[in-house]
């Protein structure tokens, strides 16, 4: 047998221990963060040279848009503040520069109208029970991955077939429909305001209640402007970090807790809505911050909905959120001091019941859209004379 | 001296040929559980892997002739790199697809391409250099070698890696230790392959070592390369079918086959519409058929004590796996039949008051045959005269997209054929429900008239499903879109739209690159090039369509179709061997090849129409004779091209680029746009152009 030299069994002792260097290539397997992984930024681009040749019939001047020069135009309704040169598009997709002026393309034009129980939107503390004439234009400032109605929301207006409805006739439509309000919802009511706020006006004017379902991405001014006929609204919280808003949604979160200091501050009923995506928002810290922040800022008094993930559009690779995360939620929220917390998206009695934040019996017993059990006088606990906070009547 | 060097990279050869197989398999597997699993993706990684390999096998002329002399050593060396690859790739692809993208997230058609093509880069160029470069070391010792024989001997590990996977590994391992047995044969002929007086050097040594290493730590990381973000992995399983997972998040169960979440423990409501939509219709519910199931179903359907219950479930293991983790529940009248639905239902004379089927959007050819005419004529015969047909496609919240539209519409049409009622309820998904007696919308009303307590459908049906969304949706179904036909399978094509919608992209783009790439690529080769190509071409178009054929008839029956992709490789051995062993190779011979290859296709249109009367041995028999005709055609196109190294590589790439091709073709194109009839005429065509250009070259001599 051939003997092994002195410099062969270095090598080869060598090399047996270089054998442990693929576990160490392998390492990163080792946890998994999904908030850390893929792009960081989702947010939507101007689409440049994407105005149809000519307006339509259902375009309309933009509310709030400033002029720059070289007939450059900014659009000043949400903080995407779109700068658009003649014959570009908008983030949202609902608005054009045509030769130096801002048209929106979505006025008159809704893709969607439903009658919806109220309950559905959700808004649990308005007019419980009441039909709300509900819809909606294509477009949205935001690109969330798990969108519900990508449909309209991801698509330009002539992409989809619509109705034809006139603020004038949306009234007349949701009368008929013996609707006690118009909810401007589905995709995203930010990008038709012009339609909405138009619509909201004569609303008012004959009595019937305005409800807005928005992801809150606006700004202060036009927003100040719909106070000023908004009833009611569900502001979704899409989660309490940046991160996370710019990874799923394509949004900032700072524009839309903005968004709430206003609605507050203008005496506005407004819900709260928080879906826990499974991996990114099912995070028991972060939610512990979100309603310290809201106690801070809002008061306990606004209702906030903790909603069940499925997967949807393209975030469709992750489960459903299992409903004890909900639960747990709902109890960490009522804990830290919020008074009236629900979960939603999910058959769960308790997280759907109203409970009265000083005696704590049931006011309210939901049982999908119906309500077996009613228990305020007017806007008061029938039990302990509470003011129960939202709109009842 | 000269012999075992020799056969020293035959062993080598024969082993590159069974890893590259299994590891195509595995590849393929493993994008189906990380990406979309339908026939576009697939197409799409075969067309990557055998184009990839293709322009491997051009490299090698060219880099072995200017830089890289073919040694025996480097053989060794690149053949190690070549073993320890298929591991690091798997795991890779699992890895970078969090890091390129968003976790949880599916994604479009192209970062899926150029996410299959820049994983599977490394390894199939590599692959595709070492078969020639293989021959070009043996023909330093031997320079009359010829080529057919380095293809035949790599068709033999071909043939041997495919059998291996198919009904071995796929039964008994997991993806990684798959590659360690099927790398370990390529290894230790590697390491033989090395001269004696080199195998001890240290540096030798430390290479096949470390490849090692390489596998079995592969093996120890398996386990944590799929743990999820969300809870943990409390069930993993490979079955024949894919991958099959069940993860658990506090106390819910999902159960994910092939990367996607397909039932939930605690989606109550999705149970409730299945299974209370349809029965709720009928007056005495007793005997069912479930075509598949998902969780809270079984507790659903006990209320109405039917007499049986009939669960017919593809996978064993889905079933085994539902009822483990309490998915679903055992329940009394309860059988389970581990079998195809279709043929289930082609083989049996039971009569059901309700037939039930509970599988995913028709996007696959097996899936789309639970959606055809046939299989609804089928489904009639089976349902008693009050009876319902049920099924579902994914639903819409508040506005019915144009894709969507035409697919309910093209299955509305296809199946109002043999039912006089058909109702579609837009729920959390669009159900059809299919009877010849009328059918009621007012589910909750009649829920309370049988006494059946439910929670979602007595709370939010009327606020979710009203009338006037009902009518809506079946006032927007288009009569005029096309009925889906088994063999026009028109809701794939829809599907494809769909997906492409989905994304905001169009296929347009890559259709004209991929166009002008063809047509330059068609311009510079030569004729007997462009014969091994469209062989190539109709080799692999006319397996897809035997595979498509083949389940329309007989259902999916896994250990039948495995035959068929080896038959498909089998008859590449034999046909090579006699082509080679042929005295006279002239261009007469390869248009006889041509002629008769056309002749099998005219075989197959006639076969297609009669497909039910055939027995399945027609089938792989014609596997057999295709590709024995284009194993033949080989080194036939080889002689006449000259045999050296250029031919060689050329005419190896040709018939990869060409298989390429006609996968990518016939899959996504040919099948969904024209039906596979018109697909084989396509491909006989095309083999015509071939004929054509045989014939009328002129030899150079």
């Amino acid at each position: 047998m051939k003997k092994i030299s002195r410099r062969h069994f270095l090598y080869c002792s060598a090399g047996l221990l270089c054998y442990t260097v693929p576990a160490y290539a392998f390492r990163p397997f080792s946890e998994k963060i999904s908030a850390a992984t893929g792009p960081v930024d989702i947010r939507g681009l101007v689409f440049k040279k994407d105005a149809p040749k000519k307006l339509w019939k259902w375009s309309h001047e933009g509310f709030l848009y400033t002029k720059l020069g070289n007939k450059t135009v900014m659009c000043g309704i949400c903080p995407n503040r779109c700068m658009l040169s003649p014959g570009d598009r908008s983030v949202c997709r609902s608005k054009v520069n045509m030769n130096g002026t801002l048209y929106s393309l979505t006025y008159g034009n809704p893709c969607s109208v439903n009658v919806d129980p109220i309950e559905k939107k959700p808004l649990f503390h308005f007019k419980p029970q009441s039909k709300a004439f509900s819809i909606a234009t294509t477009g949205c400032n935001f690109r969330c991955l798990n969108c519900q109605n990508w449909e309209i929301s991801q698509s330009k207006p002539h992409e989809v077939r619509h109705y034809e409805l006139f603020p004038a006739d949306v009234i007349k439509t949701a009368q008929r429909a013996e609707c006690e309000s118009i909810a401007y919802t589905y995709s995203e009511a930010v990008t038709f305001f012009e339609y909405m706020i138009d619509t909201a006006r004569i609303a008012r004017d004959n009595g019937i209640s305005n409800l807005w379902i928005s992801n809150g991405y606006i700004n202060r001014k036009p927003l100040l402007e719909l106070c000023r006929v908004l009833d009611g609204a569900n502001v979704n919280i899409k989660s309490f970090s940046d991160d996370i808003y710019r990874k799923l949604n394509g949004g900032r979160l700072q524009p839309v807790l903005n968004t709430f200091k206003t609605l507050h501050e203008q005496g506005i009923h407004f819900e709260m809505t928080n879906l826990v995506v499974p991996g990114y928002v099912d995070n028991a810290d972060m939610v512990k911050q979100m309603c310290q922040w809201i106690l801070e800022n809002l008061g306990p008094d606004y209702p906030l909905h903790f909603l069940r993930f499925f997967p949807k559009y393209k975030l469709d690779r992750l489960p459903a959120t299992p409903i004890s995360i909900l639960i747990r939620f709902r109890k960490l929220a009522m804990d830290e001091g919020i008074r009236y917390v629900y979960v939603g998206n999910v058959s769960f009695p308790e997280g759907n019941n109203t409970y009265c934040h000083n005696c704590k019996k049931l006011l309210i017993e939901r049982f999908g859209y119906s309500i077996p059990t009613y228990n305020l006088d007017e806007n008061r606990c029938k039990y302990c004379q509470t003011i129960i906070p939202g709109r009842w009547a | 001296m000269k012999r075992k060097n020799e056969r020293a990279i035959i062993r080598v050869v024969i082993a590159t040929g069974i890893s590259s197989v299994v590891t195509q398999l595995l590849i393929i597997r493993e994008f189906l559980a990380q990406f979309q699993s339908n026939e576009f993706v697939i197409a799409l990684i075969l067309f990557n892997w055998l184009i990839i390999g293709g322009a491997g096998t051009l490299l090698a002329h060219w880099v072995t002739k200017r830089f890289w002399h073919a040694t025996i050593n480097r053989l060794g060396w690149l053949s190690l790199i070549l073993a320890s690859l298929p591991a690091v790739q798997i795991l890779a692809i699992r890895q970078l697809r969090d890091l390129f993208f968003i976790h949880g997230s599916s994604v479009g058609f192209y970062s899926t391409f150029a996410y299959t093509f820049f994983t599977i880069a490394p390894y199939c160029l590599l692959l595709g250099f070492v078969l020639p470069y293989s021959l070009f070391v043996i023909r330093i010792e031997n320079p009359d070698y010829s080529g057919t024989l380095i293809y035949i001997i790599d068709n033999l590990g071909d043939v041997s890696g495919g059998a291996l996977f198919s009904f071995v590994l796929v039964f008994l391992v997991t993806p990684l230790k798959a590659t360690f047995f099927a790398n370990l044969p390529l290894l230790l002929a590697t390491y033989l392959l090395f001269p004696s007086s080199s195998r001890h050097r240290p540096l030798v040594f430390l290479g096949t070592g470390l490849t090692f290493a390489i596998l079995v730590f592969s093996i120890i990381m398996e386990p944590s390369s799929l743990k999820p973000s969300e809870g943990k992995l409390v069930y993993y399983s490979e079955s024949r079918y894919g991958r099959i997972e069940v993860h658990q998040n506090q106390e819910q169960f999902t159960l994910f086959v092939g990367g996607l979440p397909l039932f939930g423990s605690q989606n109550i409501s999705m149970a409730e519409e299945t299974i209370h939509y349809p029965l709720s219709q009928i007056s005495k519910v007793q005997n069912i058929l479930l075509i598949s199931a998902q969780g809270g179903m079984m507790a659903e359907l006990e209320k109405y004590r039917p007499d049986s219950i009939d669960y017919v479930e593809l996978d064993p293991k889905v079933a085994d796996i539902q009822f483990r983790f309490g998915l679903i529940k055992r329940i009394p009248g309860l059988k389970v039949i581990h079998q195809d639905g279709r043929s289930y239902l082609a083989g049996s004379h039971k009569i059901y008051d309700a037939i039930i089927i509970n599988l995913g959007e028709p996007d696959t050819f097996q899936i789309n045959r639970f959606f055809t005419d046939r299989f609804f004529s089928m489904a009639r015969r089976h349902l008693a005269g009050n009876g319902v047909l049920s099924f579902a496609m994914k639903g819409f919240d508040n506005y019915l997209a144009e894709p969507q539209r035409q697919k309910l519409s093209s299955l509305y049409n296809t199946v109002t054929d043999y039912f006089d009622h058909v109702l579609l309820l837009p729920g959390q998904k669009t159900f059809f429900l299919c009877s010849s007696q009328p059918l009621s919308t007012d589910i909750p009303a009649l829920l309370v008239k049988k006494g059946i307590h439910t929670r979602y459908i007595k709370g939010y049906y009327y606020g979710n499903l009203t009338q006037e969304r009902i009518a809506r949706l079946n006032r927007l179904i288009d009569p005029e879109t096309p009925k889906n036909r088994d063999d026009s399978p028109q809701l794939m094509r829809l599907m494809f739209i769909q997906w492409f919608a989905k994304f905001a992209s169009s296929p347009t783009g890559f259709i004209a690159v991929f166009t002008v790439l063809f047509l330059i690529y068609l311009v510079r080769i030569t004729a007997e090039e462009f014969v091994l190509f469209s062989t190539g071409f109709t080799v692999m178009g006319s397996e897809i369509l035997v595979i498509f054929a083949f389940q329309i008839f007989f259902g999916y029956i896994y250990t039948q179709i495995g035959l068929i992709v080896t038959v498909f490789l089998a008859g590449l051995l034999p046909g090579a061997w006699f082509g080679e062993r042929l005295h006279r190779r002239s261009k007469q011979t390869l248009a006889l090849a041509d002629g008769l290859m056309i002749a099998m296709m005219g075989l197959l249109i006639l076969a297609m129409q009669h497909g039910s009367l055939l027995p399945v041995a027609f089938f792989l028999v014609f596997g057999f004779v295709v590709s024995l005709i284009c194993g033949f055609q080989f080194p036939v196109a080889l002689y006449l091209r000259g045999g050296d190294a250029p031919a060689v590589t050329r005419t190896f790439s040709a018939d990869l680029i060409g298989a390429a091709c006609g996968t990518l073709v016939t899959s996504v194109v040919l099948i969904p746009y024209c039906g596979i009839i018109w697909a084989a005429a396509g491909l006989i065509g095309f083999k015509f152009c071939s004929l054509i250009v045989v014939v009328t070259r002129h030899e150079k001599n």
